[in-house]
């Protein structure tokens, strides 16, 4: 079992950097300068964090369990051999770390002059970006409760409990929303996941 | 890697692969349009009971006896559970009804509100945070 997890952090390590580099293959003109004294050079975007890294690999997590009914009945599904839990611990890890990347206060909200993802209901950059500046504690807040709630799912995939998988899901959506809530949509009263 | 593993991992991707349309996380009204609600009573041909949506694929009927497929987002399974619906409520080729608002950009993609099985238990199926229609009553 060691021998797999030692395998799986160095695959970890190796999937993440390049999902890095594919989302840096996508320039985000804007590069601010690290504050004095810190070692970070955000390159991508937090919209392109999001949708290159986070939401790739959190959708890996989400799917390894489920159930599906079609003509063939019900069908339960998770991950059985070694390998495939190594893989759901690999795409856990990377949700669970990129959380450190949205912590990295200069990170630029989306690339220069991109615009709102939903106009009119959801913000623009540049207004997500004077909430997370008037509100730094909370961005930190939000993000380390998203990173939080990856415990029970890294804690299931360690024991192989697809159960305790799938009941980890909800709390991560849910840390999700909390965050779009407040940065993203705050004015949207009527919100769905 | 050795191509075993590649293999067995390629597999593993395959099986897990498909669960609902890929959505990213948007407010409600940036994906569903709440001035245009649906009642729609069909069969049902697929169900996804995952994270963090389920997922109700339904054939539906039209007026020229031509079928439409319908693929509806639910709130999460863990939601739906508390609400007394198990996924062993649900089998290929039931009647059901379902409320939903119909989504902006893919008029076959909808938003549940309630669901009504053959059985005549209805069950709130709604999202956290959708239009206060009273469908959570």
């Amino acid at each position: 079992m060691k021998c797999v997890f030692d395998r799986s952090a160095v695959a970890a390590v190796g999937l993440f950097t390049a999902s890095l580099l594919v989302a840096c293959s996508t320039p985000a003109a804007e590069n601010p300068a690290a504050p004095a004294g810190s070692p970070f050079r955000p390159v991508a975007s937090i919209r392109e964090v999001m949708n290159s890294v986070i939401d790739p690999s959190v959708d890996e997590v989400w799917n390894a369990v489920g159930s599906v009914v079609d003509q063939g009945g019900l069908t339960d599904r998770a991950p059985i051999k070694d390998e495939e839990w190594a893989e759901v611990r690999r795409h856990a890890l990377i949700v669970s770390e990129a959380a450190n990347l949205l912590l990295m206060h200069n990170r630029p909200v989306a690339p220069p002059g991109a615009p709102s993802l939903a106009p009119g209901v959801e913000l623009t950059p540049e207004e997500i970006r004077v909430l997370i500046d008037k509100n730094p504690e909370g961005w930190d807040f939000y993000v380390q409760q998203f990173q939080d709630s990856m415990t029970p799912a890294l804690a299931a995939i360690e024991k192989k409990d697809a159960q305790a998988l799938f009941d980890a899901g909800e709390k991560i959506d849910e840390t999700c929303e909390n965050c779009h809530q407040t940065f993203w949509y705050p004015k949207a009263v009527n919100s769905s996941r | 890697m050795k191509t075993k593993t590649m293999l067995v991992l390629l597999a593993f991707g395959a099986f897990f692969a498909a669960a609902g349309p890929a959505l990213a996380h948007h407010a409600f009204a940036a994906e569903y349009d709440v001035d245009k609600p649906l009642e729609l009573k069909g069969t049902l041909t697929k169900m996804e009971w995952v994270n963090p949506h389920g997922w109700l694929y339904i054939a539906t009927k039209q007026p020229d006896g031509s079928t439409k497929n319908w693929t509806i987002e639910t709130s999460g399974p863990a939601q739906m559970s508390r609400r007394g619906l198990k996924k062993t409520d649900f089998v290929a080729g039931m009647a059901l009804t379902v409320k939903a608002y119909q989504g902006i950009k893919d008029p076959a993609l909808a938003n549940g509100r309630t669901l009504v099985l053959a059985d005549g238990r209805s069950f709130y199926i709604g999202s956290v945070g959708g239009p206060n229609d009273g469908a959570d009553k």
